[in-house]
């Protein structure tokens, strides 16, 4: 199976620009997870993929297969681009049975009967429901229509299958189990998979690599370790993981290594930025970064205790000085009080 | 790309249908003598005779005083009616809902007949109260009678786009006033009622405009004071010269569409505008209703003396006056009683035919007619294109046209083009006709179906492979198919209540029961005339009993 690549796509919903040129490139077996918030984009960029909107420049095509590109004026509807596409809210055909839904792709690709019933028995089985052919969708849990979603969109074996927030509508129990499962079944039968959704730890768990979107735009993408490690701009640094903010004024900025002042002191960390000094900046640190110290030193804010609260696993303690709130985890509780919290040069990325 | 050639199909044969009756009527009204006439030239000699007609002058100030004159009476009475229907306790509500929809689904001539007979100079109410009161209190045949009657006959019409409204304002609103010391009229009057203004605005020009299509009860009620209203102008047009005078006919047919299409226009903008009002809707909104104490009862007794005079007079007076061999002052039922008059509907072949003809129009007719509305949404359903509203223009069109004119320019059309001649005499001129006065409401029961399809569902199918034709076969016409039921079992009850539009088409072959009534209450078959319209209220009984246990709503 070839690349799907897609290239500079623009798209405008009525006079909203939704993507503003965001390019993707999808290599056979590999899971991309399309991330970002609400409206940046990546369902829309989906539908661009599976051929249900029209973008007005960039082009789509897997290997020498056009599926789109306004340049040349070809557009390959829907149905022509043999694509696997799985709803958020599943769209399983009400009045079909859980058989006829699945086998649906199939009888349009005028497979014969004998081989529709063994390939859908077999993709049912493969996703655990063989036994619930007969039933209609409404008689079936959450995570069951979720499945037979899924086995819809597998059943012909599309190139690339595309997944909308497939997990979106299942209680976040469920979420969990359902999210090692499908990575399990990509990893198994070697599918090539796009896979939006606006939760990072579902993205960064199901793909071999995150594009990430803001308001149309692809701000970066990478392994899951590289986005959530390696943050090169202030929206992926915020974006991923729970962070902490820091802002200050830039006092250094060379080699790669930058200082901040905040009250009067000094913090250095990883220079993101090209700014010069006297320049405002801001400090991003994950929570599970920060550490809480007995003394003054390198590095170092002194903070008050406001509040420590028990999240079962651990503690979390939030910091106060001014208007600057820190928050940070820790073993066990803390007397009230003042404290020095550390935020760890090489875990501080300065924007 | 066969979805292409599907739309434009359905588009030419829809721009067709609705253009060729109208364009035809058009190019009728300039020539100086009938299309088929060889001396014809074009001119406007036509229209200077109709408008120095004053009979017309007459007609057209009539008809816009008995319009406006319903439209000051359904219109409060209608939304108050929904209030207190919505809003309130009044007791016995759900037993109410389908009553009060009841003068909607029953033809207009029956009610106008079941007038006559119940409280016309010597009805059956009449004579009681002469035995009572030694005098009648009421004069049914003057224009005022007609007025009330039209008026209160129009009050489901306001009714159910109020309770529509009603039903999607929050009632925190109404219950802040209940608490800051309103009575539940003046809750209704200061609160409910102006925040539904847009909804009441639409429902009074379409009252309005119904006006403009009145043509049973004028027609009934109107003759012996010689009161004409536009419509039963052009009725008598056609026995007042003698000869087929089509060209006056057509100038007065031009002259009612002039009025009725910028209120059809007019309509479509404020349910646009009323659409928009409604903020809240949703079954989220459960609530309790306002509490009404005392003014419960009475307010139950308005609604029943409310149904009492417009449902139960007619209805009564025409099915009793269908079991008496003759009614008048001194007579005693027990003498008079008789079955005979159903008997001899068997004596008159084209009553026979008409009773089969209205069941065929109805079930038959009225299925391939919901396929065609399926055909035409199914084409524009989804369709990213200008055309679609052209489609909505269409629609309009016929709209504008009264049931009765709409027949007399189909019968003009079946006799102007030659190969549609043969079928001008079988049921297919009728259901033709039938098919596009009814579109626009045809159009809006399945577009709403349609509406309810959750587009993942076609998308879904369109990834997996099937093209917009298929997609429409395999997954949308399925699930839209209770909803094609529904709308049949309503185009059902529509098609059997008809009257109007047969009149012109009536003729051996195509009689149905609703022209029937109308031709046969011309030759005074008083008899005849009440058990064939007991026959036809009972048809519509049926139907309606069917739909509401199948919990068909009964308004698209």
């Amino acid at each position: 199976m070839a690349e799907l690549i897609v290239k500079d796509v623009a798209l405008r919903l009525g006079d909203n620009e939704i993507l503003k040129g965001a390019s993707v490139s999808v290599p056979a077996g590999e899971v991309i997870a399309l991330l970002g918030p609400s409206g940046s984009g990546k369902t829309t960029l989906l539908r661009a993929i599976a051929g249900l909107e029209t973008p007005y420049r960039g082009s789509i095509a897997i290997g020498d297969r056009v599926f789109f590109d306004a340049a040349r004026g070809i557009e390959l509807p829907a149905e022509e681009r043999g694509l696997g596409l799985v709803f958020q809210s599943y769209a399983l055909w009400p009045h079909r049975t859980v058989f006829d839904n699945v086998a649906y792709g199939l009888k349009l690709r005028g497979v014969s009967a004998a081989e529709i019933k063994t390939r859908v028995e077999k993709t049912l089985s493969q996703i655990g429901l063989g036994h619930l052919g007969a039933r209609f969708p409404h008689q079936l849990s959450g995570g069951q229509q979720q499945r037979v979603a899924i086995a819809r969109a597998l059943v012909y074996e599309p190139p690339v299958i595309l997944l909308d927030e497939p997990l979106s509508n299942l209680d976040a129990k469920l979420r969990e189990e359902a999210r090692a499962w499908l990575r399990t079944l990509i990893v198994t039968l070697g599918l090539s998979a796009i896979h939006v959704t606006h939760d990072q730890v579902e993205a960064m768990a199901i793909a071999d690599r995150i594009v990430l979107l803001d308001a149309g735009l692809i701000v970066q993408e990478g392994p899951p370790t590289a986005l959530y490690n390696e943050p090169t701009n202030l929206f992926s640094a915020e974006f991923m993981g729970s962070n902490n903010r820091l802002d200050g004024t830039l006092v250094e900025n060379t080699g790669g290594r930058a200082t901040i002042e905040l009250f009067g002191e000094r913090l250095s960390g990883v220079s993101r930025t090209k700014a010069n000094k006297g320049a405002k900046a801001t400090g991003i640190i994950r929570i599970e970064r920060v550490r809480c110290a007995s003394s003054a030193g390198l590095n170092r804010l002194k903070m008050e205790l406001k509040a420590p609260m028990y999240l079962g696993e651990r503690w979390e303690l939030v910091f106060a000085r001014d208007t600057l709130t820190v928050r940070a985890y820790a073993s066990a509780p803390l007397e009230p009080g003042d404290h020095f919290v550390e935020f760890p040069s090489e875990a501080l990325w300065l924007f | 790309m066969p979805i292409v050639a599907y739309r434009l199909i359905v588009l030419g044969i829809t721009t067709l249908a609705v253009a060729a009756p109208l364009s035809l009527v058009i190019y009728q009204s300039f020539l100086t003598a009938p299309f088929f006439d060889p001396s014809a030239r074009t001119g406007l000699l036509a229209y200077s005779f109709v408008f120095a007609d004053s009979d017309f002058w007459q007609a057209f100030w009539t008809t816009i005083v008995i319009a406006g004159g319903m439209a000051a009476i359904a219109v409060p009475l209608g939304a108050l009616l929904a209030f207190l229907m919505v809003r309130t306790d009044v007791p016995g509500r759900e037993y109410l809902e389908p009553l009060i929809l009841i003068p909607i689904f029953v033809s207009a001539v029956v009610i106008a007949f079941g007038y006559v007979v119940a409280i016309g100079p010597v009805g059956i109410f009449s004579t009681l109260a002469k035995d009572v009161l030694g005098f009648v209190p009421w004069n049914l045949y003057s224009l005022l009678a007609l007025i009330v009657i039209a008026g209160l006959t129009h009050v489901p019409h306001v009714y159910l786009y109020s309770a529509a409204a009603l039903r999607g304002l929050s009632t925190d609103l109404e219950e802040a006033a209940r608490v800051s010391g309103a009575n539940p009229f003046r809750v209704a009057v200061n609160v409910s009622l102006p925040m539904i203004l847009p909804a009441i605005l639409f429902a009074g020009v379409l009252v309005f405009f119904l006006g403009f299509e009145l043509f049973g009860l004028p027609l009934v009620l109107g003759d012996p004071q010689d009161v004409l209203v536009l419509s039963t102008y052009l009725y008598k047009l056609t026995n007042k010269l003698g000869v087929p005078s089509y060209q006056l006919m057509a100038v007065v047919v031009v002259a009612i569409i002039a009025i009725t299409a910028p209120l059809v226009f007019m309509q479509r903008l404020l349910l646009r505008q009323a659409q928009r009002y409604v903020s809240v809707r949703g079954k989220g909104l459960k609530t309790k209703p306002l509490r009404l104490h005392g003014w419960r009862w009475i307010a139950f007794g308005a609604i029943a003396l409310w149904l009492f005079i417009t449902v139960v007079v007619p209805l009564f007076g025409i099915t009793l006056r269908s079991f008496v061999v003759t009614w008048g002052e001194g007579v005693k039922l027990r003498d008079v009683l008789t079955l005979d008059h159903y008997r001899e509907l068997s004596d008159y072949p084209n009553v026979i035919r008409g009773i089969i003809n209205t069941l065929g129009i109805g079930v038959i007719g009225g299925a391939i007619s919901v396929a065609c509305y399926t055909a035409i949404a199914l084409a524009v359903h989804r369709w990213n294109s200008g055309w679609t509203r052209l489609v909505d223009y269409l629609v309009m069109v016929p709209r504008a046209m009264p049931g009765l004119v709409a027949g007399l320019a189909l019968l003009w059309v079946f006799l102007f083009v030659p190969f549609l001649s043969p079928l001008k005499s079988t049921m297919v001129s009728i259901w033709l006709a039938y098919s596009i006065v009814w579109l626009a409401y045809g159009m809006r029961l399945v577009s709403g179906t349609l509406l309810q399809v959750a587009p993942e569902l076609e998308e879904a199918a369109r990834t997996a492979g099937a093209n917009d034709l298929r997609v429409k076969r395999d997954v949308t016409v399925p699930l839209i198919k209770y909803g094609m039921l529904a709308s049949w079992l309503l185009i059902f009850l529509i098609f059997v209540r008809e009257y109007s539009t047969g009149i012109y088409l009536l003729g051996p072959g195509t009689e149905v029961i609703g022209s029937l009534l109308v031709s046969l209450w011309g030759t005074g078959a008083v008899d005849l005339v009440s058990a064939l319209s007991v026959v036809n209220v009972v048809m519509i009984g049926v139907g309606l009993a069917v739909a509401v246990r199948l919990g068909v709503r009964l308004h698209g």
